[in-house]
This record gives structure tokens, C-alpha cells and sequence, in this order.
């Protein structure tokens, strides 16, 4: 995961978010956790990021946006999805003017675009704390380690 | 409510066919073809000031469609709902919006999402759907599901800004630094002079209406009402809550009303204090957005004791709060807030002596008194306009009639105004929890019987930080809504940045635009599509990279 081995540049990316996971991010940024010690800038252009910041379940009006907004980010690329609704589209997982997530936005993207996965962290919580949120960030770029490990299940 | 009823007969005469007296408003009902002289008697003989449209699809009502226009009556203190029923197979209903200009949207809205044509509307674009959706699917009505994905036609074709030799069209989003939200707005720009604004917004439109009505029950819809926006959320919670138990007759418990507005006056202060930082930050004032920030975190902390998370709280029910407040967090609640006054103090101080910050304020983006009526803005955009409307005085609700506060009222119509009166509010509000922590009555936070007929009408609104937010409910059937309208306070404020923009330098219109602390999620709450009429409607980053250069 840890591609970076210093600083890194974020874009923010509301894809359709209701604001909270939005100011958590900001408040992340401000003097009380100012992770701006850690070298995680704001920029103001996808150009000139090295992650990018997705929050919100992608509605279908920001969805072509949103696509070109990650080919603007040079490679190599991370996202990291903040909230709930992003990671998995929370409640609205099947609304009729939401995709649904971010599994959606990246099937949408190999098919369409032939484009494979980048590397992606995720930050569940509505909205996740901002500890949350430096944690993840923390996770890709290899200062820590996850705490717990996944096993696929399948149903039949 | 007697006067009130008086009154409208006496300004209507034979016109109502028949009225209900609900609690906070009264609903009449008028044939179609009066409307139009209905809400000019509404607006010019009783200084009605627009509020909302409301359609619904009462076909499993009364197998008509309604079209139900919303005037807030600030002197009589009491809402007007206008209702007109319509045919089932054809609805259709003549436009207000050349005597109301702030009906715009709302009726856009109408015929978008339940198909009520709107004749002689001067705007004949999409509002809220997003580009593509297929003609005569509309989502808020009945037989469509909530879950149902129509397919695209050609979403993002590329959309080319329309531009003159003297009159050049600027994109300003949907993604700018600037902005936190994905919004789009075109300016027209002559020399650096803007001239006009087109607004393409409904980025965020998620479906909450659609959601609410169809597959949450009574008590599940406050929590997703909160997610309506991350800000001011518990504002939309409450106005939900007050609006079913107005349909229901439903009596809250005192202490439950305090605790409500303990929490959305807490909730004012954090919004306040984020404006102010973003407001620093759009003028460039990074030092202010960094200490305005610092001031706001122990706000959070605040919340956090006093519902359990520092965002959406989910503390509210229909009935009544989940979660009661103890000693020993409200003396912490006191301690803290004594602390933060102080440093808002002091940071208020430094920042309107700072010369820059004051010259860049004063003057600008200015919204003259008798076009904020028109529009019927509503909030600090109001008041900085020397309107005096706060629902909190108009329309009491919670226990905001125990307190005893100031309504801060600015008449320079300006960005300057707009920042003192938001800068008045925190004191106010500070005061405002203090008053209410000391008369805090015991006794129990649910109401015991929470029964809720079916078919029944509830109109609430709450003063939310940006404004007056309004919910429209009709109960239904087997616990659940049948009707849900969301009206956010930005809503009404967006379209009266066409006036504001108006004449004003390019430099500044950032900073106007913020200066109604809009907040798109709230506002658009539906679906996301729009379309102009004829041309695609799309900026693609490429197109904004060349901002200048068109």
C-alpha cells in the first residue's frame, strides 16, 4: 500500500455527500489535528494531487466529473473513501439517482474506461471522526498497521 | 386562528372553497383558475412572503394531484397553504412565477419530479433531474419505485459555455477550490464586471423524499432527515419530528422541547463559527479560517456531550428525544461555553479591525430590501437585508418562548451585514443555552402516546443557521409518510444571488456567493440531473483548467 514515502497531496472530491464527512476533513486540516505536520496538503487541482479524497454515495450528476477527476490525478494514484456512504453507499445503496458506492464507480470505470482498481482505503463512519480519518490516511501511507485482517465467505 | 381565517375571507371573499385550521398554518382550498388572483390577494393584501410549493401525487387520496403553494404570514404569525387540486390525467396549473419570483424553483421542482405542467412558466429548463433522464418518468410519483434506475441517455456530452465579444461566460465549479460542494455556477462576465449568473446545481440530489416515503416507517425517517446535510442536520430532524406530531396532535414533554433547542442552538454556534472560517478563507484570510476553526472545536466537543457524537446526533423521535441530558455534562456545558465566548471575543475583535477584511465586505454583493422580499429569502440573508423574519419570533416552536433574545437586523443589504448579523447570532445563542440550561424543567423526554392517523396534513418550520427550513407532512398508511416535503433555507437564498452578483466586480463573487452560507446538500435533496433545453448541459475539469481563456 504504501507507495508514498513522504508527504502527500489531496484533492477533495464531494461526489454527493451530505457536508458532514466534508467538514470533518476540513476540521482535520485546522490547528486542533492540523495534519499539515504530517505533509497532507489541500491542493486545489486533481493535477497536482496524490490521492484523492471521495465522500458521498456518487450521484449520476457528478459521476462524469467524478471519472474525470481521477484520470487528472497522475499515477501513482490512491483514493480514500470517507464515510459510509462512499465505502458502500450507506442508505442510499439503491436510490434511483445515486451509484451506489464506490464498488459501483470502479465497475463502471473497467468497464467502460478498461481503467483497474487504484489502490483504495476506506473510512467507514457517518462521518467518521477525524482521528478516524488521520488513520486512514496513516494507513497508506504505511505508518501503521491494520488492526484486523478479512476472510472472503461465500454463501451459497 | 380565528383572526386569521377572518382575515382571509375578508381579503378573498367567495374565492376559498373551503379551509382546515391545522396547527401553525391554515390550509384553504381554491379552484385552479383563482390561483393566480388568490396569492396576489395573499402577497399584496396581507405581506404574504413565499414559502414553498409543495406537489403531491393524492391520487391514493383522492385520485387528484395537489399543488400546494406555502406563504409565511410573519404579522399574523401563522402559515397559508393555497391548495389546488388537479385532474389526474392532465395536471396542470397556471404559473405564479411572473408576480412571485421566488416561486421559480419550486415549481420547476413540481413538474419535474411529479409531472405538473406549468403553464406560462417563464423557465422552461430542468431543475433537478439529471442530464439525460428519460422523458415522462417522474420520481415522486406513486408508481414509480424508489428503487428504480432508468437508464441514461448520453450523460456528459461536452457543453460549450455560450459567449459574445463583450460578454464572456466563466465557469465556477462544479469542483473549486473554493467551493466544499459540487455546484455549478456560470458567470457572465463583462470586463470584470459580472452581469449575470446561471445556476446548475442538484449535484447532490440522493432521492431522500422518495426514500422517506417508501420504505422507512415513522421513526427511521428523523435519522436519514439528518443525513439530509452533515451541517445543519439536526435542524432538518426536528422540523420532521415537529411536522408529524402537528399532523398527529401530538404533545411533546417541556424538557424534551428544551433539550431540542439546547442542541440546535449548539448547532448554530459550530455552523456560525465554520461560515466565518470559510468566509476568512474565500477572502483570504487564512489566519482567521484558522482560528475561527480553533474556536469551533470544543463546540464539537459540546455536542458530543451533549447527544453522544459530534455530528449527526440522532438524538430526536417522533414524540419526544431519545437521550437525556445530566448535571454533570450540562456544569461542563456552561464551563465550555464561558471559554468560548471569550476567544470568539477576541477573534471577532481582530477580525473587523482588520482594514482589508472590512473594505472587501463593505459595499458589496448587495440585496436590496424589496428584491429579498420577492425572493423571499430567508435567514441571516434576510435580516442582513433589513428584513426582520426569524422563525424563531414569526412561528414559535421548541422552547424558544421561555428565552428572551435579540433578533440582530442589519439594513446595509450588503456581504458586511450579512457577516454581523451572523456574528450577533453566536452571542445570542450563547445566551440563548445559558437561559434555557437555568429553567431546564425535570420530568419525561417521551410523550407516551404516539399515534399517528392517517392522512393527516403537518407544516413546521425551524430557524435553521441558514435560514427558515420548512417540512410539509401527510401521514399514510401502515406507519409510514405518505408525503414528505423537504424545503431547505438555501433554496430560496441561491436564486437571489442573481440580483447580488448583479453589477458586481469578479473578485468579489466568491465571496458573495458564500455570504448566503449556501449549502447544496440541504438544497438538493431529490436527484441529480439537469438539462438545458437544446444544449448539454456538462463542464468537464478540462473546461475549468481553462477558466479565462474560453
Amino acid at each position: 500500500m504504501s507507495v508514498y514515502r513522504r508527504s502527500i497531496w489531496v484533492f477533495h472530491l464531494n461526489t454527493g455527500s451530505c457536508n458532514a464527512c466534508d467538514i470533518e476533513i476540513l476540521d482535520v486540516l485546522t490547528p486542533y489535528h492540523d495534519v499539515e505536520r504530517f505533509g497532507i496538503k489541500l491542493v486545489a487541482s486533481p493535477r497536482h494531487a496524490d490521492a484523492l479524497l471521495l465522500t458521498g454515495p456518487i450521484t449520476k450528476e457528478s459521476l462524469p466529473k467524478v471519472i474525470d477527476a481521477l484520470l487528472a490525478v497522475p499515477e501513482p494514484k490512491l483514493v480514500i473513501a470517507i464515510g459510509s456512504c462512499t465505502c458502500g453507499g450507506g442508505i442510499w445503496y439503491d436510490t434511483y439517482s445515486t451509484l451506489g458506492g464506490l464498488n459501483e464507480l470502479y465497475r463502471v470505470l473497467k468497464e467502460e474506461y478498461g481503467i483497474p482498481e487504484p489502490p483504495t482505503v476506506k473510512v467507514p463512519g457517518c462521518p467518521p471522526r477525524p482521528e478516524a480519518i488521520i488513520y486512514g490516511v496513516a494507513l497508506a501511507l504505511g505508518i501503521v498497521k491494520q488492526k484486523y485482517s478479512t476472510t472472503k465467505v461465500r454463501v451459497e | 386562528m380565528v383572526d386569521v381565517v377572518k382575515t382571509l375571507y375578508e381579503v378573498l371573499g367567495g374565492k376559498i372553497l373551503r379551509h382546515e385550521v391545522i396547527r401553525d398554518g391554515v390550509v384553504i382550498d381554491v379552484r385552479p383558475e383563482d390561483l393566480v388572483s388568490v396569492v396576489k390577494g395573499i402577497t399584496e393584501g396581507l405581506g404574504g412572503i413565499y414559502t414553498v410549493v409543495v406537489g403531491v401525487d393524492g391520487r391514493g387520496i383522492d385520485n387528484t394531484y395537489h399543488s400546494i403553494y406555502v406563504f409565511s404570514l410573519d404579522e399574523l404569525k401563522t402559515y397559508v397553504l393555497i391548495r389546488v387540486r388537479l385532474s389526474p390525467e392532465d395536471p396542470k396549473v397556471e404559473s405564479i412565477t411572473p408576480i412571485v419570483k421566488g416561486a421559480n424553483w419550486g415549481e420547476r421542482e413540481v413538474r419535474d419530479l411529479l409531472g405538473i405542467e406549468v403553464l406560462g412558466h417563464p423557465d422552461p429548463r430542468t431543475l433537478i433531474l439529471p442530464d439525460g433522464w428519460p422523458s415522462n418518468t417522474y420520481p415522486l410519483r406513486k408508481d414509480f419505485s424508489y428503487c428504480e434506475r432508468p437508464r441514461l441517455d448520453n450523460p456528459g456530452s461536452n457543453y460549450v459555455p455560450q459567449r459574445s465579444e463583450e460578454v464572456v461566460a466563466l465557469p465556477y465549479g462544479p469542483y473549486h477550490p473554493l467551493l466544499h460542494e459540487p455546484e455549478y455556477f456560470e458567470l457572465h462576465v463583462k470586463g470584470e464586471t459580472v452581469v449575470d449568473v446561471e445556476y446548475r446545481g442538484f449535484h447532490v440530489h440522493r432521492g431522500i423524499e422518495k426514500l422517506g416515503e417508501s420504505r422507512l416507517t415513522y421513526n427511521q425517517v428523523p435519522f436519514v432527515a439528518e443525513r439530509i446535510c452533515g451541517i445543519c442536520g439536526f435542524v432538518h430532524n426536528v422540523c420532521y419530528c415537529q411536522a408529524v406530531e402537528n399532523a398527529a396532535g401530538i404533545e411533546v414533554p417541556e424538557r424534551a422541547l428544551y433539550i431540542r433547542s439546547l442542541v440546535l442552538e449548539v448547532e448554530r454556534i459550530h455552523s456560525h463559527l465554520l461560515w466565518l472560517g470559510v468566509a476568512c478563507h474565500v477572502l483570504g484570510f487564512d489566519t482567521g479560517f484558522m482560528h475561527a476553526w480553533r474556536i469551533r472545536e470544543p463546540v464539537m466537543y459540546l455536542a458530543e456531550l451533549l447527544t453522544g457524537s459530534r455530528k449527526t446526533y440522532g438524538i430526536n423521535l417522533v414524540g419526544g428525544v431519545r437521550r437525556d441530558v445530566n448535571r454533570d455534562s450540562i456544569e461542563k456545558v456552561v464551563k465550555i461555553l464561558k471559554k468560548v465566548k471569550e476567544e470568539y471575543d477576541h477573534f471577532v475583535k481582530s477580525l473587523t479591525s482588520v482594514k482589508e477584511v472590512v473594505k472587501r465586505l463593505e459595499g458589496s454583493g448587495i440585496l436590496p430590501k424589496s428584491e429579498a422580499i420577492s425572493y423571499g429569502v430567508v435567514g441571516p440573508t434576510a435580516r442582513g437585508s433589513g428584513l426582520k423574519r426569524d422563525v424563531r419570533v414569526d412561528h414559535p416552536y421548541a422552547a424558544y418562548k421561555e428565552a428572551s433574545f435579540r433578533v440582530p437586523v442589519y439594513s446595509e443589504c450588503d456581504n458586511m451585514s450579512r457577516l454581523l448579523v451572523r456574528v450577533d447570532e453566536v452571542y445570542e445563542s450563547i445566551s440563548i443555552i445559558d437561559q434555557l440550561i437555568d429553567k431546564l424543567p425535570s420530568g419525561p423526554i417521551m410523550a407516551e402516546d404516539v399515534e399517528v392517523p392517517e392522512f393527516r396534513e403537518g407544516f413546521s418550520g425551524v430557524e435553521a443557521p441558514r435560514g427558515e427550513d420548512v417540512h410539509y407532512v401527510i401521514t399514510g398508511r401502515f406507519s409510514k409518510v405518505y408525503r414528505w416535503k423537504v424545503r431547505a433555507p438555501s433554496y430560496n437564498n441561491i436564486p437571489a444571488l442573481k440580483v447580488m452578483l448583479h453589477e458586481c466586480p469578479l473578485s468579489d463573487a466568491p465571496l458573495t456567493i458564500a455570504s448566503i452560507d449556501p449549502c447544496f446538500s440541504c438544497t438538493d435533496r431529490l436527484v441529480v440531473v439537469d438539462v438545458l433545453t437544446g444544449r448539454k448541459f456538462r463542464v468537464d475539469l478540462r473546461t475549468l483548467a481553462r477558466r479565462g481563456k474560453l
